[in-house]
């Protein structure tokens, strides 16, 4: 019984793994530019966090007026910039 | 059916090999259907394993007793529950639960990639699974759970009573599942690495698991301080041992590693420190793997003797030399985008932050081994005792206290002296307030890190109030919300920051019951013929008479006892001792009676025949907040980690009328 089951599990396993092999693929995967137009989407991400983040340190009395506009122009300048990437990048993607 | 099991872990073996060779080849071929195959190669290994992990189980469940790991840490009197955790008693059955749980991390880190990161997800499966070689081929040739024993004995001698415990049943799994998950931040930084991949990309894909990690890791540390302080009956909860030592030292330099992130996502900096802290992060996972197994030292948590140490410290040499030689090639490419502009800012403070948890792992990890070097230089084993460990980490722990209050309230890049004064006056008055009984307490001058605690506790609960004040009047001030909903729109909108200010409110709670705990506690000892009466600390306990039952597993004798203080009775506490007739062991089960501010904690020493009790008393001050502190540290890493909704697309708010809000 034991001999049983494990030929049955190893045939399930060999055929589990080499599937894709054999098979045509039924869903391509999404190609690696697909990852870097991700990168710059998640910067982006981040860069717009940043910035509701600086806004409410200000609105919360954390930051001086003078702070506040040094870190939120400089922060505003990068997200523009990423905007400007991923524009260029879809772009590219859709010709 | 250890037939089974073997051929599973076996073929998990396979699988795993498999897997790692079929995904270095995709990336080598840039064949897409080597990797689908490599990932179903990483489901192979899941399914295996898990049926080798529940064929242990059954095995365990049905008494067979000519299995070794069976006859050695089960028997017929066994609870089911106890027998499904005896899995965890035994060292190659803590091995098997390590590798199940790394198959399930393997599995979910494959499907939730399967749109994203696929450059780098090659690599990350390699590393994972060549982990998962690695443990698989110790499995299946070097300590198997499915080894037998003839002749076989009639019944198991059965789990050690001290790991029969609520606490026990979560403690091992937590602290692995920890452990484990931490091998995930580690795949992507060796695969950002080889595929030179090195923008914020792999840092996104590593927080949630690093955060989920760390909070297992604390989940784990807090369960196992507790199972110690009621299990162990010496009145503490920590002992600055070897094993203990192990779990804390990842989980100081994945808090170190968890603050530093935020500077390179934020300010670009500190792009090299932080590959660093994730090597050395899961490196100091699997040295905690090692000692434990390797027999190098005792320790109440150990496996005792065995030959693994040798494979484990060969693995550690291999990952830790890799790792570095792999980040060295790549030193051009991790060059900081910005330096530091002034040291009062928030990235120099996660700095500092940095190198005090970093320091203190590295001392913890030089009291741990200096047994070990001291016999290798001197040819002699001076062992380090807690005055050692108390006396690093308690000016330590002061330091990181205070900078969990300052960080917060400091921005990024620079702060102006105005706004300083601003921002720290309320905090500092209270601190100032906080003196006075600090000094009270702490005037022999014995307790000064304890007051220093207290009065650095207040200031940075102080801090931490303040700032979720003002996040709550600025959302208030939108017009737009309630009190309430502008204290819950703090989380919604940004709960990795508030969810982070929450667990800084649980290392305040810690760290300050710590403190008051080790400065304050009062031990006494009292011998008492039934009736009689006896003080310690203003307690007064009367031995209201003992009891002896016995059952075909144990013999216990117990003693009841009236505590009351001035103000009469408090409470009724029964602590005893089972002597367990299977392995003739000896358990104490300590009484505690637990308030805010202090816990009443007996244990009993011996009954006579006569009804003489001999007890041991502890008055524990503020006991309660180091269990409190860890629970409310759980829940600001669930907050902080959980994941958030997020428009797909957005546009940089206006910056006049900015309402701080996303907008599509």
């Amino acid at each position: 019984m034991a001999y049983v089951l494990i030929a049955v599990l190893s045939v399930f396993l060999v055929a589990l793994v080499v599937w894709p092999l054999i098979a045509p693929a039924s869903s391509p995967l999404p190609a690696e530019q697909a990852d870097d137009q991700r990168a710059v989407e998640e910067e982006l991400t981040r860069s717009l966090d940043a910035i509701r983040e600086i806004d409410m340190d200000h609105r919360a009395g954390n930051l001086s007026d003078e702070d506040f506009q040094a870190l939120d122009h400089d922060e505003r300048a990068r997200a523009v910039a990423l905007i400007g990437r991923r524009d260029a990048m879809s772009a590219g993607g859709d010709s | 059916m250890t037939l089974v099991g073997r051929a599973a872990l076996l073929l998990a073996f396979a699988a795993a090999l498999y897997a790692v060779g079929a995904a270095l080849w995709s990336r080598r071929t840039a064949r897409r259907a080597l990797l689908a195959s490599a990932e179903r190669g990483v489901w192979a290994v899941f399914i295996t394993t898990t049926c080798a992990a529940v064929t242990m189980w059954v095995l365990l469940l049905t008494d067979r007793f000519d299995v070794a790991d069976v006859a050695g840490y089960s028997n017929q009197s066994l609870g089911w529950r106890y027998k499904i955790t005896a899995l965890w008693g035994s060292q190659p059955g803590s091995l098997l639960l390590w590798m199940w749980l790394l198959s399930i991390v393997a599995v979910l880190v494959v499907v939730t990639n399967r749109r994203r990161n696929r450059d780098l997800i090659p690599v990350v499966i390699a590393v994972l699974m060549g982990t998962a070689v690695f443990f698989t081929s110790v499995l299946s040739f070097i300590t198997s759970p499915f080894a037998t024993v003839s002749p076989v004995p009639g019944d198991g001698r059965g789990l050690n009573p001290l790991l029969q415990n609520v606490y026990m049943e979560s403690h091992p799994p937590l602290l692995y599942i920890g452990y484990v998950g931490l091998s995930v931040p580690f795949a992507f930084a060796i695969a950002a690495l080889v595929t030179r991949r090195l923008d914020g990309t792999w840092l996104t894909s590593v927080r949630r698991w690093t955060i989920a990690s760390w909070m297992f890791l604390t989940t784990g540390i807090m369960l196992g301080s507790r199972w110690a302080y009621e299990e162990l009956g010496w009145g503490g909860y920590w002992a600055w041992d070897p094993v203990e030592n192990a779990a804390l030292m990842p989980w100081l330099v994945a808090t170190a590693f968890l603050h530093s992130v935020m500077v390179q996502e934020r300010r670009g900096m500190l792009r090299i420190w932080n590959m660093v802290l994730i090597i050395m992060t899961f490196t100091l996972a699997l040295f905690g793997t090692f000692l434990t197994r390797s027999g190098i030292l005792s320790s109440v948590h150990a496996f005792g003797e065995s030959t693994l140490g040798a494979y484990f410290l060969a693995l550690i040499v291999v990952v830790l030399g890799g790792s570095f030689a792999l980040l060295f090639t790549r030193l051009p490419a991790l060059r900081s985008r910005n330096s530091l502009e002034s040291y009062v800012s928030r990235e120099a403070i996660f700095l500092y932050n940095n190198l005090l948890l970093v320091g203190l792992a590295f001392a913890v990890f030089w009291g741990t081994m200096f047994p070990i070097l001291s016999e290798v230089v001197q040819g002699q084993k001076i062992t380090v005792g807690q005055g050692f460990f108390n006396q690093v980490a308690a000016p330590i722990g002061v330091a990181l206290l205070f900078l969990t209050g300052v960080g917060p309230l400091i921005p990024w890049r620079r702060a102006s002296p105005r706004e300083l004064r601003r921002r720290f006056g309320v905090p500092l008055v209270i601190a100032a307030m906080a003196m006075i009984p600090a000094f009270i307490y702490g005037q022999d001058g014995a307790h000064w890190w304890a007051a220093a605690a207290i009065i650095l506790g207040a200031f940075t609960l102080a801090c931490l109030l303040g700032e979720f004040w003002r996040g709550m009047k600025a959302h208030h001030g939108l017009g737009d919300t309630s009190w309430v909903g502008s204290f819950g729109r703090l989380f919604t909108r940004n709960r990795r920051r508030y969810g982070g200010y929450v667990v800084h409110l649980g290392v305040v709670s810690v760290i300050v019951a710590i403190a008051c705990q080790g400065a304050f506690s009062t031990q006494g000892d009292l011998a008492l013929r039934t009736g009689q009466g006896g003080e310690v600390a203003g307690y007064r306990f009367t031995n209201e008479g003992g009891t002896r039952t016995s059952d075909d597993h144990k013999m216990s004798v117990a003693v009841t006892l009236g505590v009351s203080d001035g103000g009469g009775r408090v409470a009724t506490l029964t602590p005893g001792v089972d002597v367990f007739t299977a392995q003739q062991q000896r358990s104490s089960e300590v009484a505690v009676d637990t308030s805010p501010f202090r816990d009443v904690y007996v244990v009993l020493v011996g009954l006579t025949p006569d009804g003489l009790a001999r007890i041991s008393v502890f008055i524990n001050p503020m006991m309660m907040w180091i269990w409190v502190g860890g629970l409310i540290m759980v829940t600001g890493a669930l907050v902080a980690a959980w994941p958030a909704r997020r428009p797909r697309k957005a546009i940089v708010p206006s910056a006049t009328g900015a309402d701080g809000r996303g907008r599509e």
